[in-house]
Order: structure tokens, then C-alpha cells, then sequence
């Protein structure tokens, strides 16, 4: 019996297809719905906030203002720690507005009342009163620290750090050719299609959180930091998560209001967010590289120098820390160059706070180095394929430690790149559109290559329950949210339990049932939670082996375990999986569970993606098709690694020709689907997604690197080097309009 | 993004809805489609919504020497229904929004709302086709050129009800309209409504009308006055794409710049006409 | 049919079959109030303005966004939603084709999705990839990119022997 390997069926389907999903706006509760109050000024102080009017209301229970909430709020919102040293940040303190808003948008009052039509009733019946403050939007502007967005700071540089390899000024001097490069990111929305959502209730003692995320341990430990609770007191639940995208990862001032209010009023406050409220809620990327290359003339890439602005936004989130410290590390990628100088910096602008999103990171600096590798091409009339292979690390160089100390696992990355073409056909097919090209037609064909870090620890959590009647319960602290890997991870533990798939359950992502975590977030949940569920399915085994031994008067090495049967090696006696479960729970025995705090470090998939797009006469382009070729380590369920290629790959879309959030000089932004183009069936290529046959296999006991992030890594890159082919431009930046095309 | 409180009215006949819009102050509402948005977003405060969208009265599809749109009409219906004379109708509803908004929303709405990138102003402005509004005074008839006074803006009066379109079916009219959209389903960047009648390769009649580059439908008159009686080719194509451009002055906005949208309204003309040129 | 603002009207909707009558206030989307005053949450709100298509549902056998309808317009009407597509707990046809096609990931948009890929189906038209793909673009998926439901849609139409 091997279930690994296969394309099983997601396991818990059903509830979605016919509409008994329970996401949290779903779950009947008896509470109270939250409005927000929002600033429309990006900087401002506040004056009064006139509350008569609403409180007049039928069915307003209470408005609150900072005053009141952060009475209750004591922390504020500071990075995730697991990950971001905060010592060399400037952080400001970040709770419910209270005397200043510091962009378009923030919540300066919240209504608390019986429906959220009310609610909204409310919010429009107060008014408040802003006084302008100077306001720093753009993040040129910001640099300059002439208006400052937190004074207490004496600066808008929240973060300044250099990264530094070899010598890159003098590698620079010594190249045959420098060239000037600029490279940029615009800002995004993430866009789940579920909008953030909570209902916290208090009663007095423990607090009961329902929340829209994917780290419910690392919440549970924010909120007792922030709300002054010993972790025991406070459970944290995520229901079904409608998509996360890395924002949900994040917590905002709107959630703490709840939850304050919750505390304050004795009763449960819910509050889901509109679209409108989520695409407030969470922005991303946004990030300009700045500098100065170096190579030979037979296309080796020796230096890379220069500057890197990270825009923040108002406020430090939970997680754009990740992105000036990772982003800089990632340039080299799969490439030799070892001689880089870059500075890192993270700017805060009064716009709405930034965060992570898919690839964090990754797709920064895959877009860097991808944008520096082509233009090294572009310079020598070199082809895309040439230039990738002289620079790419050897697989006799493997593992290799690259210039600023990560260490690159396994791969042979030359090799995948030669195949990669091959199967994905892209010589025939850039032949193909320079034929149609002649004929009139403005199609291109383009490639990118990755390198990706993926696999984070520092740990995961696993427990593997076998009940009485013999069935299992896998507890994972990964929280998959429509990733699949909840069924990926029962696969790999019915292997390893040589027992049908259907006698497992995988459960998740209630911080009381699930005793520790960290969640799903960077490509990790099925090398780290697998893994784990591994080692703890493994654990049970042999617990069962002790039973079975008792059980049957043997020494426990005499028992031999095979498809469900627990076997006496010498006298053939045996006892069925069954058997074995119901003794253990008869009361001679502890049950039968087993857990393990499994500890990981990083691994590093890679591959190579090739885009093919179409730009009709008015500079509208579209991606017909999309192909991958990856090394994902080994591949546990292809239909649901296809299915992240899929998705990363519409987002890379998305992020290479239309998504963007417009931001007006008053730094408002445009919150409706109508101005931010998420594609939709139309816009969305045909896809083929390959893996290796021959996978290079991460530490993890699963074998397995991760998939979750790469296309929307490297699909940018190569959709914008189709577009160049497309057209005979230059594009070094995220969205390309129309207008960037038609120009 | 839910509506504030409102009263509802939802008449038995056309005359009830016109009593009541005279005696109260009212929004009426058929498929909403554009009108629900609207209350969610609270740009607008009606005290009540006249539901007139299960009228009967006010929904058919009348062919003959006139074709008559009832306003009810939902979108659909037309998709589904090939009018001689007037095909580009049909073309035309069927790049209305997307499935489920062209099931519910109706021609008197997308019309009565005017948003100047919708689709059918423009084309009821080539066509010319003559609006029937309907009051507790009478009956009165306004052509399209005159019914759209600017962004949200018609002839419409406070106590009016567009109850039908009135179409003249211009047989061995060529008949196109294209719209470019940043993404499937949105309003138009450009839209363009185009209807020609040549005779041996000569332009014996043309109306070329923009959505989306101005505050209501753009006629390009000039335009249309250059290609009037010459012949259809690369060099008469060209110029009038020229003209057309003249005079007007595209709003910018996320879906693009106004030199953009110039640009691309001239693009448009061009390969229309030239894809006409083609076809004869 | 007269209701002062503030006041609620008395409707009468068919909701997977079944009857029922309930005071709304005339402003309440058809969405909350199947959601709210029916329990029936399997249709979902994904935005505010008429474009992803999560909130989809057959009106009379139309598919329509329940976010841009009031539930006073469906006075006297019949309405279908997500659960009322599979009786007994069997899955319809489409339900099985999303399952087997892997055409769904975080199953916001999936209730929407399916209630919309049974009303195109409806006629047993054969259909092109690119005419699903255009039947569809009214129902936003963050996660799929599309593919797999695409996939399911003709995967399903081939069943029911278009």
C-alpha cells in the first residue's frame, strides 16, 4: 500500500462543494458586530470624535476611541520575533489610533451594536474631527525625513542595514562591462477571497478567539503578550480560512478593538471585514532595488551593487520585517556571484501598513537577480538559456554556501535548467512567436529561473492519536488553508502506518486541541508538518509494538509490525491493528498517543518557469500559457503541487500586468475590485506544470522542499521577459500597463 | 457596505409607479444593478426604491419597422435575441458586465443610470434611437444625442420612468461594437459603437460613438462627416481616427491615462474601420 | 406593496424548495438575509461591488449575485442556493467534477463557482475552454488560478452528455 506518490483526492471536499464550510462570519453566535470608524486624512490630529448622534441609535450598544480601548490594549503590535531580530529596527508603538491617525484608512472609533447594519448606521452618524498634520505619501519623499510619520523616531528609516560579500567595488572595476539597473515592485492587494474575520468572547476568565489565520499558536502568544493573559486563558481557533496569501499572518488594530471591546463589555464582538476593510487591511510588497552590475564579457556576472527601499507603510507589521533583512541574502540566487554590496533599508510612509504576501521575499529578489541575469543577456546578445548556465552554481559545488552564508541543500540546478527547456519546449516555442511576430502579431516567449528558501523552522508540532477503535487522529500545528496538505499529510502518515487512508483524520488550527504550532506560511507545512507527522505516527507505532509485546508475554523486539498486523516473529501468534488499539485503552495501558516537537532548517527548491503572452494593438497583454518545470524535492501529491503552481502563477499574472494599489496623494487608497484588477477566468493562462523525474531531496524525512510560493517567485520575471520579447521593450518593474507598452 | 434604511414601493402597473413618483421622493429600481452598489457604497440616500422590475408591461422586445425595447428588458434577453437591423444590440449586451449582472440588470437601468463608460449609451447613440419617457403629464420622446447630459445625468426627471427604447432598424448597416477592458467583465476603457453603410467601397452613411472617454457618449461627428461619402481606405481610415480624437479630452483613472485612452480610441476607430474595409 | 423607511415588508420566498415567509427590511441584501435569516451560509460575501461572484444563486433559475439583490425583490420567486443542489447528500454532477478535478483550494469561491458552472450547464450545450472561461469571469478564485475549475466544468458537461 503506498499512497505517496499519488494524486489521492482532498480529503475534506465535501463540505466545500455543498456549502457546509464554516468559515467565521459563518458560526452562529450570540454577538455584538464592530464597525470601524476610519480616518480620511494620512496624517492628522484628532480633535473630537462626536458620538451623541450614534449612541442615539437603535441597537448601538457602545462607541469606543482609542481612549477606552487602549485601557485594555497594553502591547502594542511589534514583529514576529520568531524571525526578525528587532533590535536594529526603529519600531513605533502600534495600537488603536489615539491622538494622531497616521494614514487613510486607520480605524480612529470603533461602534459596537446589535447588527452589522446597524453598526454601519453608526459609524456614518459620527463625526470626526482631523486636523491636517503634514503627511509623507511617496517613499522618495519619505527618504528625505524632512516630514517625519513618527516624530518619537527622529527619522522615516525604520531599518538600515548592510549587506555585504566580498568586494564589490572592486570587482565592479575589474568587470569588462558595468551597467546601471533599477528594478521595482509596485504595491499589491493579497486579496483572499475570504475577508479577514473575528468574534473573540470573553467571560470573565479565559477568552475564545475565532479568527481568520494562519498562525493560531503565534496569535494566542501576540494576544497575551498584547492583552496582559497568561496563554492559558486565551484559546484561539481558526475555523475553514478562505486563502491567506501570507496576509493573515498579520494582525490589525481592528482585531485588538474586538477583542478589547469583547473584554470591556463582558460579551462576544464580532466583526467581519468588507472587501473594502480588506483590502485596507493588508497591502504588499512595494520595494525599489537601485544600483550598479557587474560582468565579463562572456556573460559571467561578477558584482552587484546598490540600494534597496523597502516601503513599510505607517506602521511595522508582524511581518514586512522579513523582507529588507531576506531580501538581500536571496539576490545571489542560484548564480555564482559571490561580490555584492547591498544596502537594505525599510522606509515608513503614511499609507496603509505593509506585509508579507505569497513568496515573501523570495519574489522580491527573484526579480532582481532574474531582471540583472537578462539584462547581462540583453547587453551581450546573449541568449536567455546561455547566460543562466554560465552563471548558475555546479552541482559539484553542491551543498553550496552562498555569499552571505545560506546554504544552498541539493540540487543540480544546470541540469534542471537544460531539461526544463527541453520538456517545456521553449526553444521551439520562441521560434514559434518570432514566425507569428513576422506575420504581425506581438507574442513572446520568456523563461525565469528561482531559487527558492523555503522549509522555515524552527519547529513543528505533531501529535498521532490511535483511539480505541483503532482509528487515527493526526494533530498537526501547520494550519493548511486550502492548500491541500492536510491530505498530503495523511497520505504520508497511512504509509508510515501501512493503514487505509480513511482511518485518518487530520485536525488543525485550534490552539487548545492542538497543543503547540506555528502554522502554514513559506512553502513549509508539508516538509516540516509532514515530517513531523511522520515522527510522531512513527512514535505511536512502536508504543503499539510495546502493547502488542504485553499483550502477547513477548520482548517487544520479537514483535514484527506489517499491514495493520502486529506479528510474533517466532511463533507466527498475531494481533490486528484493532486489537492492539482496544487494548491499549482497556485500562492495563496509558492509550495511545504520541507527540514530537520536530525541529527543521531550511531547504531550497528551484526551478525554471516560462511564460507566453499576447499584446493586442492597444497594449493589452495577455498570458496565454504558462508552464513550469520544478524541483520541488519529492513530490508527495502532484495534483495538489500542480494546483500551487496554478494559483501562484494566476497571482504572477496578476502582479505582472494588472494588479495595483493606487494610492492618491492624499494616500488614500482605491478599495473596490472595479480599480484593482485581480484576474479573473479570462485573464488566467492555460496551464502545464512538470516536476523533475530525478528530485534532489531536502533533510526533511519527507524528502519533500515545498511548492506553495514559487510561481508567483518567478512568474513575474518571466512574464515581463515575454512581454520584452513580445514587444522589443525594456520593463523593470511590476505592474507593465498598457501604457508601459503602448509608450 | 450595506444600504441605510429605505422605503419600498413595488407598484401592481406603470400608473401606480408614477403616482407615487410624483407624490414622494424616490429611486426607482429594476434589476439594481447598477443602483445597489450605489445605496451599499451610500453615495445615494433614496427615502424609497420604486421596485417597477417585475413590471410586465414595461418588458418585451417589439420587432417591425421600429424596434421597441421594453425597459425591463433584462440584458440577457437581448443575448439571446438577434434584432435584423440592429445586431449590434446584441453584441452590445452581450459584453455588459458578466453573466449574472446581464441575467439581472436591465437595458432602463444601464440607460437611466448613464455611467459614461457603460455600454449602451453609446450604442443607442449611433443607432440614434429615440428614448420614450414616460410622466403623470404623458408621453414624451427624447433622442438618444439629447438624453445623456453627462455622468449620471439624463433627461429623466424626478418623477419620470424611461419606459421603452425606440430603435429605426438600419438595414445594410455594417454594425460593430468593441470594448476594451483592462480585465473581463469591467466597465469599458474605450468602447466604441460603429455603424456603417458603404456602397461600391464609398461611406454612404457612418455615426461612431465613444464610451468612456467623456462625461456621456462622444459622437465623433467630424469624424463621421470626413468619412460621409468617400471612399473606405487606408487614407480616409486614417484621417477620420485623426479627427475622431480632436476636441475630445478623456477623463484619467486607474484604468488609464487620458492621453492613453486617446490613443487608444484612435487605435480603435482605425482597426474597426479597417476590419469593415476588409469585410466588404 | 408599501413600507414606510424603517419599516419591514412581509416576504415570501421559495428557498431550495421550501416555503417561507419573513419580515426583512427592504434594505437587506438577499445575501444576509439567506445567510442571516435562513442560515444558510453556505453562499458567501467575497466584495462590494457585483465582481466575484461568491455570492452567486439561481433566481427562477437565473444565476444572479445575491450581494446586488434585495431580498424584497425576491418576493414571490424561487431561489436555489448551494445546498440546494444536492439532495440526500449525493452530490450533483458538478459537485463530483469540482471534487475529482481538484477545482477547488481554499473553497471560498466554490459555492459561487458551482452554483454558476450549473447554470451555463444547464442547457447540455457542448462548450469551449474559452467559452467557460467567459461564462465564468463574473466569479472570482484566488487560488486556483482557474485551471482545475475550468477542467471541471467540461469534466462535468461531458457527463451530463452535452
Amino acid at each position: 500500500m503506498s499512497y505517496s506518490g499519488k494524486s489521492v483526492k482532498r480529503l475534506y471536499d465535501d463540505k466545500f462543494v455543498t456549502g457546509r464550510s464554516t468559515y467565521v462570519d459563518d458560526i452562529k453566535t450570540n454577538a455584538l458586530y464592530a464597525g470601524f470608524v476610519r480616518s480620511n486624512m494620512a496624517h492628522g490630529k484628532i480633535k473630537a470624535i462626536n458620538v451623541d448622534d450614534a449612541m442615539k441609535m437603535n441597537g448601538v450598544v457602545a462607541v469606543f476611541t482609542g481612549n477606552e480601548l487602549n485601557q485594555i490594549i497594553k502591547g502594542g503590535i511589534g514583529p514576529w520575533t520568531t524571525y526578525i531580530d528587532p533590535r536594529p529596527w526603529k519600531i513605533p508603538l502600534w495600537r488603536f489610533a489615539q491622538g494622531e491617525t497616521k494614514y487613510n484608512g486607520e480605524p480612529v472609533a470603533m461602534v459596537i451594536a446589535s447588527d452589522k447594519y446597524t453598526a454601519e448606521d453608526a459609524v456614518k452618524a459620527i463625526n470626526v474631527e482631523i486636523e491636517p498634520l503634514d503627511a509623507v505619501i511617496g517613499m522618495d519623499e519619505a527618504k528625505q525625513d524632512k516630514v517625519l510619520v513618527h516624530k518619537e523616531l527622529g527619522t522615516n528609516f525604520g531599518f538600515v542595514g548592510d549587506f555585504n560579500a566580498g568586494d564589490a567595488d572592486k570587482a565592479l572595476s575589474s568587470a569588462d562591462r558595468k551597467v546601471e539597473v533599477e528594478i521595482a515592485n509596485n504595491r499589491l492587494i493579497p486579496s483572499p477571497m475570504e475577508p479577514r474575520g473575528i468574534i473573540s468572547q470573553y467571560d470573565g476568565v479565559n477568552l475564545t478567539i475565532w479568527y481568520s489565520t494562519q498562525i493560531p499558536h503565534f496569535a494566542r502568544s501576540e494576544f497575551s503578550r498584547i492583552f496582559g493573559l497568561p496563554e492559558s486563558r486565551i484559546r484561539v481557533v481558526m475555523p475553514d480560512v478562505g486563502g491567506g496569501f501570507g496576509s493573515k499572518a498579520h494582525i490589525i488594530p481592528e482585531e485588538l478593538a474586538v477583542i478589547a471591546a469583547s473584554m470591556r463589555l463582558g460579551k462576544a464582538v464580532r466583526w467581519t471585514a468588507t472587501r473594502t476593510e480588506e483590502m485596507m487591511a493588508t497591502n504588499s510588497r512595494h520595494n525599489v532595488f537601485k544600483g550598479e552590475i557587474g560582468f565579463k564579457n562572456d556573460g559571467t556576472l561578477v558584482a552587484i551593487k546598490g540600494t534597496l527601499d523597502v516601503e513599510l507603510g505607517a506602521y511595522l507589521t508582524y511581518t514586512e520585517g522579513l523582507q529588507p533583512t531576506i531580501i538581500p541574502p536571496m539576490i545571489p540566487g542560484p548564480y555564482r556571484v559571490r561580490d555584492l554590496a547591498i544596502k537594505s533599508r525599510a522606509i515608513y510612509t503614511n499609507t496603509i501598513p505593509i506585509t508579507m504576501y505569497r513568496g515573501a521575499s523570495r519574489p522580491e529578489a527573484t526579480f532582481i537577480i532574474e531582471r540583472i541575469i537578462s539584462t547581462v543577456a540583453d547587453e551581450l546578445g546573449m541568449d536567455d538559456v546561455e547566460v543562466r548556465l554560465r552563471n548558475l552554481v555546479r552541482e559539484d559545488q553542491m551543498p553550496y554556501t552562498n555569499p552571505f552564508g545560506l546554504k544552498y541543500d541539493t540540487g543540480d540546478y544546470p541540469t534542471l535548467l537544460k531539461e526544463g527547456v527541453r520538456v517545456m519546449e521553449y526553444q521551439k516555442m520562441k521560434e514559434w512567436a518570432a514566425e507569428e511576430r513576422k506575420k504581425g502579431k506581438k507574442v513572446g516567449v520568456g523563461l525565469a529561473y528561482y531559487l527558492e528558501i523555503c522549509g522555515f523552522g524552527p519547529y513543528e508540532f505533531s501529535e498521532t492519536r490511535v483511539t480505541d477503535d483503532g482509528s487515527v487522529i493526526v494533530s498537526i500545528g501547520g494550519t493548511p488553508h486550502g492548500q491541500g496538505t492536510e491530505t498530503a499529510i495523511a497520505q504520508l502518515v497511512a504509509d508510515e502506518l501501512q493503514i487505509p487512508i480513511e482511518r485518518i483524520k487530520i485536525t488543525w488550527g485550534d490552539s487548545e486541541a492542538v497543543p503547540a504550532g506555528t502554522g502554514t506560511y513559506g512553502s513549509r507545512t508539508l516538509a516540516i508538518a509532514g515530517s513531523a507527522a511522520i515522527s510522531s505516527s512513527r512514535q505511536v507505532l512502536e508504543k503499539m509494538k510495546r502493547v502488542a509485546a504485553r499483550s502477547m508475554k513477548a520482548d517487544v523486539e520479537e514483535i514484527d509490525y506489517k499491514n495493520g498486523e502486529f506479528v510474533h516473529k517466532k511463533d507466527g501468534r498475531k494481533m490486528t491493528w484493532n486489537e492492539v488499539a482496544k487494548e491499549a485503552y482497556s485500562g492495563r495501558e496509558p492509550g495511545l498517543s504520541a507527540s514530537v516537537m520536530l525541529e527543521g532548517d531550511v531547504t531550497f527548491p528551484y526551478g525554471v518557469h516560462m511564460a507566453v503572452v499576447e499584446v493586442d494593438d492597444y497594449g493589452i497583454a495577455r498570458v496565454k500559457e504558462y508552464r513550469a518545470y520544478d524541483d520541488i524535492g519529492r513530490v508527495i501529491n502532484p495534483a495538489l503541487a500542480e494546483g500551487q503552481v496554478h494559483g501562484g502563477g494566476t497571482q504572477a499574472v496578476g502582479q505582472a500586468l494588472y494588479e495595483l494599489a493606487i494610492i492618491n496623494e492624499n494616500g488614500q487608497l482605491a478599495v473596490t475590485y472595479a480599480d484593482y484588477y485581480v484576474p479573473t477566468a479570462v485573464e488566467a493562462p492555460k496551464f502545464k506544470s512538470y516536476f523533475a523525474e530525478k528530485y534532489h531531496p531536502s533533510a526533511y524525512l519527507t524528502k519533500s522542499k515545498g511548492v506553495g510560493e514559487a510561481s508567483l517567485i518567478v512568474g513575474p520575471a518571466a512574464i515581463v521577459r515575454a512581454l520584452e520579447d513580445a514587444t522589443g521593450k525594456r520593463f523593470n518593474k511590476t505592474p507593465v500597463t498598457p501604457e508601459d507598452i503602448l509608450k | 457596505m450595506y444600504p441605510a434604511q429605505v422605503g419600498y414601493y413595488k407598484p401592481e402597473s406603470l400608473g401606480e409607479a408614477l403616482d407615487f413618483l410624483e407624490k414622494h421622493e424616490s429611486k426607482i429600481i429594476a434589476g439594481g444593478q447598477s443602483l445597489i452598489p450605489m445605496l451599499k457604497l451610500r453615495i445615494l440616500n433614496p427615502k424609497y426604491l420604486v421596485d417597477i422590475g417585475d413590471l410586465k408591461e414595461l418588458s418585451f422586445i417589439r420587432e417591425g419597422d421600429v424596434i421597441s425595447i421594453g425597459a425591463t428588458t433584462r440584458h440577457s434577453e437581448l443575448v439571446s435575441k438577434r434584432l435584423p437591423g440592429a445586431e449590434i444590440i446584441q453584441e452590445t449586451a452581450s459584453k455588459v458586465g458578466d453573466v449574472q449582472v446581464r441575467n439581472m440588470g436591465t437595458v432602463g437601468g444601464s440607460v437611466s443610470n448613464a455611467d459614461p463608460s457603460a455600454d449602451y449609451p453609446a450604442m443607442f447613440s449611433a443607432l440614434e434611437a429615440t428614448m420614450v419617457i414616460r410622466s403623470k403629464a404623458g408621453t414624451r420622446e427624447v433622442n438618444a444625442l439629447d438624453f445623456f447630459k453627462g455622468p449620471f445625468n439624463t433627461a429623466l426627471g424626478q418623477s419620470d420612468i424611461l419606459e421603452q427604447v425606440k430603435v429605426k432598424p438600419l438595414r445594410g448597416y455594417k454594425q460593430v461594437y468593441r470594448k476594451i477592458v483592462r480585465r473581463a467583465g469591467d466597465f469599458a476603457l474605450v468602447g466604441l459603437a460603429l455603424v456603417l453603410k458603404a456602397n461600391a467601397g464609398v461611406v454612404e452613411d457612418v455615426r461612431i460613438a465613444f464610451t468612456g472617454v467623456s462625461d456621456k457618449p462622444y459622437r465623433a461627428i467630424k469624424a463621421e462627416e470626413a468619412l460621409r461619402g468617400s471612399k473606405l481606405d487606408s487614407s480616409s481610415i486614417s484621417k477620420a481616427s485623426e479627427i475622431a480624437v480632436e476636441g475630445v479630452n478623456p477623463p484619467s483613472d486607474s484604468r488609464g491615462s487620458s492621453m492613453y485612452r486617446k490613443e487608444v480610441m484612435k487605435r480603435l476607430l482605425r482597426n474597426t474601420l479597417e476590419e469593415m474595409k476588409d469585410a466588404s | 406593496m408599501l413600507a414606510e423607511p424603517g419599516q419591514r415588508v412581509k416576504i415570501k420566498v421559495k428557498v431550495n424548495g421550501v416555503e417561507y415567509e419573513e419580515e426583512v427590511e427592504p434594505r437587506k441584501l438577499l445575501v444576509d438575509f439567506l445567510r442571516e435569516n435562513l442560515n444558510l451560509t453556505g453562499t458567501k460575501i467575497g466584495c462590494d461591488t457585483t465582481t466575484c461572484g461568491a455570492c452567486t444563486v439561481l433566481v427562477n433559475g437565473k444565476s444572479v449575485k445575491s450581494c446586488t439583490m434585495l431580498a424584497v425583490q425576491a418576493n414571490n420567486k424561487e431561489v436555489v442556493t448551494i445546498e440546494g443542489l444536492s439532495t440526500d447528500s449525493r452530490l450533483s454532477v458538478v459537485q463530483q467534477a469540482f471534487k475529482d478535478n481538484f477545482a477547488l483550494q481554499c473553497g471560498f469561491c466554490t459555492a459561487g463557482m458551482i452554483v454558476q458552472a450549473h447554470y451555463i450547464l444547464k442547457e447540455k450545450k457542448p462548450l469551449s475552454e474559452e467559452e467557460v472561461r467567459d461564462l465564468i469571469h463574473g466569479n472570482i478564485c484566488r487560488c486556483t488560478g482557474y485551471q482545475n475549475i475550468v477542467n471541471a466544468i467540461m469534466d462535468a458537461s461531458r457527463r451530463m452528455g452535452a
